[in-house]
This record gives C-alpha cells, structure tokens and sequence, in this order.
C-alpha cells in the first residue's frame, strides 16, 4: 500500500535539514567551523511524529532485510509484550513462527475481518471496526537468551552476545516485568491499533505462547513550527530524548551500528537481525519536579526548553557538544548523563545506539507518588559495545537519583520476512534443523 | 435412556421453544442435557455430604480435620461451577474470596470456604468460624434445592465448559484462588473433570463434524492429566508452591486453548 504522505514526509526531511544546517552554519561560524559537526543532517527514528499527519492508511512494509519497526520512524504508540513460549521441538517452534507472520502479514497490511456465523465468537476483536487499516502498524519479534538456554536443540544456534539482563547497581528489577522467551514490539500511529494487534496474537498463539509482561507508552506529537522543521519528543522528565540519535535514514551506517552481519562469533542465521534491549525505567517525577531547574540541566547536560548542549545553549538540540573545549566540564558537567553516555570522541562512536523509546504512565504507587516512565528501547549491532558499555558508563550518574530501572530485558531482533513465501525465524529454524 | 425421572418436562419444553434455527440440534441435546443434570445433582448431593462432615469439624474445633476436608469438598462445587454461578446470590456467599471485599480478610461480610480457609491456615484456629460454617452449609443445601427444579438451560450447560475453563485462565492458574492454603490443583481437578464431563456428553453429536477439534480438545485435556497426575498425592493433590513454573506454563497454554477452543462449542451445537 503507497502511503500518499510519504512524498509530503520526505519533504518535511528536505527543508528541516537544509533549515537547520542553515541555522548551524550561522551559530558555529567564525573559526569553530571547521571542527564543529552537526547532527542536523539527522533522520532520527526519535523524532516527535508530527501532529495532525497521521492516517489510517499510513502503512509501514512488512517484507524485507530487517524487520520493520526498528528504523522506520516511531509513531506515537507503542508497546512491548514478552511472552513464554512452549515449543518443544523446531516443527513447533516453526509453527509458531508461521503463526506470528501470517498475523503481521494481516495486521500490517488490513483488510477485511472475517465474518463469522454469530453463535461462535468473533474472529476478530472488533476494536477497529469491520475494515482493519494498517495505521502505521509495526510488529517486531524478538528472542530472549532463556528460549535459546532452555532447549539443548537451539542453544548453539544463539546469537553470540545474547544473554539473559543482568542487573546494573541502580535496578530493582521486578521478577513481573522481566525477561521472557520473546518479545513483542508492537508500535502504531493510535493505541487502539497496537491493542488490537496484541489481542489478536494473543488469540492466534494460545496453544504456542503465554503473555508474561506488557508495558505500552507513547511518545507526544509535535505541531511543527512555521518552518516545518521536525523535533525530538519529550521524556517524562521534560527534556528531548533522542537528539543524539544516529541517522536511522543512512543505510551504511544502520548497518554499522543497528544490523548484524557477518561480525565473528555471530551465527549466519543471525544476519540481519539486531540486539534489542528494553528497559522500564521508572521516573520520580514528582521529586524531578521539586528539583531545581539549572540542576536538572547540569544532570541531563542539556538546556531544558530546547535540548541545546550546554556548550552552545543558544543553538538547538541538533548541536554536537565540544567536550574538547570543556575538558573540566565547566559548561557540561563530567557526570551529565549524555557527556557520559557518548564522549563524543573517536572511541565512542563504537558505542552509539539506535534509541525509539516511548513514555509510559501507569498509575499511582502504594505511595501515592505517579508510577510513570520511560519504556526504553533499543537497538544495536553489538549487545556489548552497545548498551552494556554505555549503561555501565552511566552507572552511578546523578540521574540516578531520580530513575529506577524495574523491567525489561535483552532480546535478539529477528532477521527481516524476506517475501510472501518466507517466515521470520526461517533462518534460525533452518539451522536448528541443520539444512 | 436415564432421561426420565431428573429431566422435568420444562426442559423440554425450553428446548423446543428456544429459537427456529437451532431446533435440530436442541433436540439431539435432551439427552446429554438430561446426563448432565444427573451429574450436577449427584455431584451436589457429594457437596451437601461433604460440607456436613467439612463444617461439623470446622464447629467442633477440630482444626487438622478441617484442613484435610477442605480441598475434597470444594471438588464437587468446583466440577459443577457452570450451574451454581447461575445462583450469583449463592455463588458470592459459598466461594467469593477476600479481593471482593473492601477491607479483604477483616471485612466482616468475607463469607464461605475461602472464610473458613483463612482461618484454618492463617490462624491455625477455629475461633469465630462456627457462624460462617453454619451459613456455608445452610448455602449449599440452598443450592442442592434450586439445582433440583432448575430447567438447565442448553447454552448454560454447553457454554460451562468455557466457562470453567476462562474460570481457570482468568483467577486461577496463578494460585490465588486458595491463597492460603494452597489447594489450588485440587480445584483445577474439579474444574477439568466438570469441563471434560461437557465435552464428553455432546461428543456423540458432533463426532463426525468436528473429529479434528475433537481431537484438539482431547490432547489439550490430556496435557492437562498428565501434567496434574505428576503433582498426585493420595487421594488429592500437592500444594501450589510444588507445581514447577515449566509445568504451570504448560498448564496455562493448555487452559488458554481448551477456552478458545470450548468457546465454540455453543456455535458448533448451533446455539446461540
């Protein structure tokens, strides 16, 4: 299905870079243009989806390398779902597989709801009315360490860095929210179509696969400004999330940084696939709220009201800060969490991520504080170098005072549904088989 | 035929009247309708007997009795759950747990067995139970009247096995239901072999339609068989905190796919 605002998005592209490369130029200038760099040129997956532009009809394809989900810009909903799966043998693991892509194959395309004669229940769940559109639909499957480490047939098939999610000095983890045998990451422009979607598996996988957690989010869209010029979304903590992003519309360098290839040590079946990691990360909202503004920018290490590095407040949150120039961290102190998470040096290009998370709130705790957050997802070439490297340069950050890590866990992103006639997971279970 | 006798006239004559475009397949159901009213009343009657001798303990303060009879009584309410929900009244006061209430355990109205487990496992005691005994046993004679002169209505019956079934998926697989003393297996027993009694009734009339849901159906059951008789102890069952967690993961897809599977059942008897 062509989504006739394509052409109208990519233009949005056009103008915001030349825009803001134009407005970089002016605020470098003078002699710290030539070492300045600008992330303007930036198609970031965590850009803010812009408001009022959103269809039904927008439709991401199903079919290709990768699975859809991971580059593609997020939209505003989102979900995670971890399940426990019961396969005993590949056949039933293939099975399952087959399952969840004739339903992707459907949910992600639409159509039609099969009608059913009304004494049994319906086919489908209703909650999109009788025509399912594709709204933007993204499901993207994912394999935990335990589905490998629990069965003796597949556990040499798994992906070299895979493992279960251990725990950082910061995380009480909740047994409730964590780990599972696959992950389902279910992203789509309104709730109501990521719902449908994951009660529509549920329904479809019964006999193959039992829910564990869910956690949904979703991130604010944005009215663009009288230049059209897209921005990153907010956190839960008020400051923009994902500024630093890599630009998820560059194909060598998602190659690079999102996409396994033939690295060593990674089995063949994994190519194409990637390192998911989600994290539910809770926030104090309430005690950020009491903290002083000038301290929550020298946390974060960026200005609040418009994400600018504290080393050129007067630019915009597509700036690259110049640590070199601040090597005692006068402008942006050591400890701020993105000085810590990316130096911006040569060594750490080896740890940049591909960040798409969304924001949850869920309730009110037995404390009577908000129990809301951050459902942090990522992705990555490289589990190590990725986002164990860079959680453990944030290990002990002064955010930390304010967050706290309760859920998630470390997947393996599946390699791309190649045609029709193909299944995700073919690859795995073909060499499980050893054909 | 064991039809006569238990089957009142009225259940016929619901049946005949219950629609133009399922008449066929509700007259082929007076018979399994009529079995299963035969296996209520019997299975209440094994209620009513049971909880006499359950409540007798519970009143005469004898706490290690009362905990031994606790899990074989519930077994018969458990079996036949699908009929004495349609009592909703009755249902409340013999087996709502301490979640419905607003102050849970210490709210004065938390009534019935969940009441008296309470007591006999978190308190070791007797104290304070005799009225709730007496009120327990009083509710499920109540029941055993109301079962013998209810016509059972077919999509009720047909439907129970679901219904036992989403029982199972929604509030139970979790081990909540006997939270303290940790009966839970017992009570799934009770709610299989009520669930696999349905299943085995309408069988002959739709044996030659649906042989692959049979079959289906039969090896999700006998998942379920094999998967309890590993936790077998006596005549009952161990406690919950025994099942494995691979085990209570088999279990519950296998519950989750008997209730989407059961659900359909009404549909292919041609009820609505």
């Amino acid at each position: 299905m062509v989504d006739p605002k394509d052409h109208r998005r990519s233009a949005h592209v056009l103008d915001r870079r030349r825009l803001l490369a134009g407005l970089g130029a002016t605020a470098v200038g003078g002699s710290l243009a030539g070492t300045a760099r600008s992330e303007t040129m930036h198609h970031s997956v965590a850009d803010a989806p812009v408001a009022n532009a959103a269809s039904p009809l927008d439709s991401v394809p199903h079919l290709g390398v990768h699975q859809a989900g991971v580059v593609n810009a997020r939209p505003a909903n989102g979900m995670v779902a971890s399940f426990d799966v019961l396969a005993r043998d590949a056949d039933e693991l293939e099975a399952l597989f087959r399952t969840l892509t004739a339903r992707i194959a459907f949910l992600t395309v639409g159509g039609p709801v099969p009608v059913l004669d009304p004494k049994l229940p319906p086919a489908d769940s209703g909650l999109l009315g009788p025509v399912v559109r594709p709204d933007n639909l993204t499901i993207t499957l994912s394999l935990g360490a335990s589905l490998f480490d629990d069965r003796p047939w597949l556990a040499p098939f798994k992906p070299k860095h895979l493992e279960r999610m251990m725990r950082f000095p910061n995380d009480a983890l909740d047994a409730d929210l964590c780990h599972g045998d696959l992950s389902i990451q279910i992203c789509a422009n309104t709730q109501d179509t990521t719902i449908h979607a994951l009660r529509d598996i549920i329904k479809a996988s019964s006999r193959q696969m039992i829910l564990k957690w869910k956690q949904e989010g979703n991130v604010p869209v944005i009215t663009p400004g009288p230049d059209g010029r897209a921005e990153s979304a907010r956190n839960f903590l008020g400051f923009r999330d994902g500024s630093a992003n890599p630009d998820s519309s560059d194909g060598a360098e998602m190659d690079r940084v999102v996409w396994v290839g033939q690295e060593e040590g990674e089995p063949a079946w994994a190519a194409g696939g990637s390192y998911q990691v989600v994290r539910i990360i809770r926030n104090f909202v309430e005690r950020w709220d009491r903290t002083p503004f000038g301290e929550q920018e020298r946390i974060m290490g960026r200005t609040k009201l418009t994400g600018a590095p504290l080393d050129r407040r007067e630019g915009s949150e597509f700036d690259v800060p110049d640590y070199t120039r601040d090597p005692d961290g006068k402008a942006t102190p050591m400890d701020a969490h993105i000085r810590l998470a990316n130096a911006r040096d040569e060594a750490s290009k080896a740890n940049i991520i591909l960040r798409r998370p969304f924001n949850y709130s869920n309730g009110v705790t037995r404390s009577g504080q908000l129990d809301q957050g951050l459902l942090f997802i990522c992705y990555q070439a490289d589990l190590q170098r990725g986002f164990v490297t860079v959680q453990r340069k944030l290990n002990g950050e002064p955010l930390e005072e304010y967050i706290k890590p309760v859920g998630g866990g470390f997947f393996f992103t599946l390699p791309g549904i190649r045609d029709a006639a193909d299944y995700v997971g073919s690859s795995l279970i073909a060499a499980a088989r050893g054909a | 035929m064991r039809i006569s006798g238990l089957i009142g006239a009225s259940v016929l004559t619901l049946i005949l009247s219950s629609g133009a475009f399922a008449q066929e397949a509700s007259l082929d159901l007076v018979e399994p309708i009529a079995e299963y009213k035969i296996y209520v009343t019997e299975k209440v009657a094994k209620l009513v007997e049971d909880t006499t001798a359950f409540t007798a303990a519970v009143k005469a303060g004898e706490v290690d009795k009362a905990k031994a009879l606790f899990a074989p009584t519930r077994l018969s309410y458990e079996a036949i759950e699908p009929i004495a929900e349609l009592f909703s009244d009755l249902d409340v006061s013999i087996d709502s747990r301490a979640d419905d209430y607003e102050k849970a355990e210490a709210d004065p109205e938390f009534p019935g067995f969940h009441r008296i487990e309470y007591g006999l496992w978190e308190k070791n005691s007797t104290e304070g139970l005799a009225p709730v005994a007496d009120k327990l046993l009083a509710d499920v004679k109540e029941l055993e009247g109301r079962i013998a002169s209810l016509t059972f209505p077919p999509e009720k019956v047909v439907g129970g096995a679901a219904v036992l079934m989403e029982e199972v998926a929604a509030t139970k697989i979790s081990g909540e239901e006997d939270r303290y003393s940790h009966t839970d297996l017992w009570d799934f027993r009770g709610n299989f072999d009520g669930a696999r009694k349905i299943v085995e009734l309408v069988r002959p009339l739709i044996a030659d339609k649906e042989a692959d849901f049979l079959k289906t159906v039969d090896a999700n059951f006998d998942t379920v068989d094999t998967t309890l008789l590993k936790y077998k102890d006596g005549e009952g069952y161990v406690t919950y905190d025994k099942l494995t967690e691979d085990d209570r993961k088999v279990l519950a897809a296998a519950v989750n796919t008997l209730a989407e599977d059961l659900s359909t059942l009404r549909g292919k008897l041609g009820l609505d």
